[in-house]
């Protein structure tokens, strides 16, 4: 399922003195079984990007378009959007906050049972999604209030992936966590495209966008600005968008301006630039 | 949710936006006085309606207060207006005149000042709407507080702790849109995990409210405790003496403004006073077309 994106523009508070244009007429295409990653600076549009994917926001103008599901600036018109929603999820930034069930698994459960799984099928995939973010059985019966902040998220994502979407679409995932709480969350974002899922973050993090994602689109007032890998990001010139360029990233730059044989399209992480240094040999 | 902006602040600059907060304030209370003053001749009333009616709109233009959002609170009003009209025409009045049925059924007569009733109080009601909306969509709602507080200094004499007051106040209204966001964004999470707001039978939506109530309430709460830390390790001391930033003021402009809403206010208790019935206007003919008793 490839998202495709046609003129897409969005409006906030129209016809007031406050009115925004959010989203400028852009088109993409975000590619399917990819981990695309879409930063910017804030207020730049992302997060009302990704909301129209699953029809949280209706556009103002242009459409999105997801297999044979249509969004359009119709709300009407947007039948199955229930469906579609099951299909592409959203987990939304700081997502512990949408947490309210008296147990771990219930709360897992909870949107199961909203697509009308039956209670024990509900607790069952509730189970196997928890196993999945690494939360045991010692979990299940837990009131998820008590959990520590991590814990919290990897619930509330275990409620997302418990749906099995075809596209998991995360904001910001790894704000406000530690760095063990944020190598978990990346570890399993990893692990689910594996699988097969396209995902989509949104994030500040540009060692995120370096290391764990396949393809970058950057926002800038509603518009887009760059569309292409992250290496190519991170060559680039990069002075308009307030984009850090990763510490390895820079350090492989360095090392090519001092003609060091190396190959940048294909730097990921440390790994893959000890391999590449030492096949020089 | 989005109809609940209405009545929001807007931030123009007109000349209403401009007055003293307290004049304001007064100028509502002597409007409202006047839109439930009750005149008993009839003509009167229709004259005293038809000013306030006749200014109000005025206000509203000039006030750049979207006739849109007017309406549209009108329309979320819809089912009052609707019980309004059926307890008025079916719950007998001794004060209509027995004389004056429009039709019967059963043996139950319909009278015409039931309708005449019903409409005053929806004219009243609108009135009352279009009042508070130029108040509230005209004045920041921290001036609002500062004004409401200095109306209330007086009682700092007889020991009530008025600035207390005004301070759950101004917090009260500075989080109303930080948790009217806070609902937009949870009801988006909830309805991300398949949770239909608008639709489905009375269990369902319950059951979607408590999804969107506990977490509304789990972080309300964690944020009242974090502002009242917030504001201990600023020094905050409830009976402190306490600078202000903005300070109201009282000018020429207020007191013209003042002066033309207190003539207002003062024709129309004099007509309550005389309470004369100026003309003959035969109102049950004017709206039904015929007069059964003439």
């Amino acid at each position: 399922m490839a998202i495709k994106i046609n003129n897409l523009s969005f409006v906030y508070m129209k016809k007031t003195p406050n009115e925004t244009k959010a989203i400028d007429d852009i088109s993409l295409e975000i590619p399917e079984g990819k981990v695309t990653a879409i930063i910017g600076h804030t207020g730049s549009g992302k997060s009302t990007l990704i909301q129209t994917f699953n029809g949280l926001l209706t556009p103002s103008s242009g459409t999105v378009e997801i297999d044979d599901f249509v969004i359009t600036n119709n709300p009407k018109k947007n039948k199955k959007i229930k469906e579609l929603r099951k299909k592409v999820s959203i987990v939304f930034q700081f997502p512990e906050y949408q947490l309210f069930e008296e147990t771990v698994e219930k709360d897992v459960a909870f949107g199961l049972k909203n697509y009308g799984y039956k209670e024990e099928d509900a607790i069952k995939e509730a189970h196997n999604a928890l196993t999945v973010v690494g939360l045991d059985e010692s979990f299940y019966k837990r009131s998820p209030f008590e959990l520590s902040g991590g814990e919290k998220r990897r619930v509330a994502i275990a409620g997302i992936i418990a749906l099995n979407p075809e596209i998991l679409i995360l904001d910001e995932p790894t704000a406000g966590l530690d760095p063990e709480g944020s190598k978990i969350i990346l570890n399993l974002i990893s692990k689910l495209n594996e699988e097969g899922k396209t995902i989509i973050i949104v994030t500040h993090d540009m060692n995120i966008v370096l290391n764990n994602s396949d393809h970058v689109i950057v926002m800038n007032n509603g518009k887009i600005a760059f569309e292409g890998t992250p290496n190519k990001l991170f060559a680039s010139d990069v002075s308009n968008y307030s984009i850090d360029i990763p510490r390895l990233f820079e350090f492989c730059l360095l090392l090519k301006e001092h003609n060091v044989n190396i190959d940048i399209d294909k730097i990921k992480n440390v790994d893959d630039l000890i391999n590449q240094l030492k096949e020089r040999k | 949710m989005n109809n609940l902006t209405f009545g929001r602040y807007a931030p123009f600059d007109t000349c209403v936006h401009r007055l003293d907060p307290r004049t304001k304030i007064m100028m509502m209370i002597l409007l409202l006085v006047s839109v439930f003053l009750k005149v008993n001749s009839w003509s009167s009333t229709l004259i005293t309606s038809a000013v306030l009616l006749l200014f109000l709109i005025v206000v509203l233009l000039i006030s750049r207060v979207s006739f849109v959002s007017l309406f549209k609170s009108l329309g979320a009003m819809w089912l009052l207006v609707f019980l309004l009209v059926i307890i008025y025409v079916f719950i007998p009045n001794s004060s209509y005149n027995p004389n004056h049925i429009a039709f019967y059924i059963g043996n139950y007569g319909i009278n015409y000042d039931a309708f005449y009733q019903s409409g005053y109080i929806i004219v009243r009601l609108v009135m009352m709407i279009m009042i508070t909306m130029v108040l509230t969509s005209t004045t920041k709602p921290m001036d609002l507080t500062y004004a409401f507080e200095w109306y209330l200094t007086p009682l700092k004499l007889i020991k009530v702790p008025v600035h207390i007051i005004a301070m759950t106040l101004s917090i009260a209204l500075r989080f109303i849109p930080t948790i009217l966001e806070e609902t937009q964004r949870i009801m988006k999470a909830q309805a991300s995990r398949g949770v239909d707001f608008n639709h489905g039978g009375l269990f369902k939506r319950i059951g979607a409210l408590i999804s969107l109530i506990v977490p509304l309430f789990v972080s309300a709460i964690g944020r009242s405790e974090e502002l009242s830390n917030a504001m201990e390790a600023r020094g905050y001391d409830p009976y402190g003496k306490r600078s202000r930033y903005r300070k109201l003021h009282f000018g020429f402009n207020d007191l013209v403004a003042f002066l033309l809403v207190f003539a207002i206010f003062g024709a129309i208790v004099a007509l309550v006073v005389i309470d004369k019935n100026f003309f003959e206007v035969n109102y049950i003919y004017w709206i039904f077309g015929f007069n059964p008793i003439f």
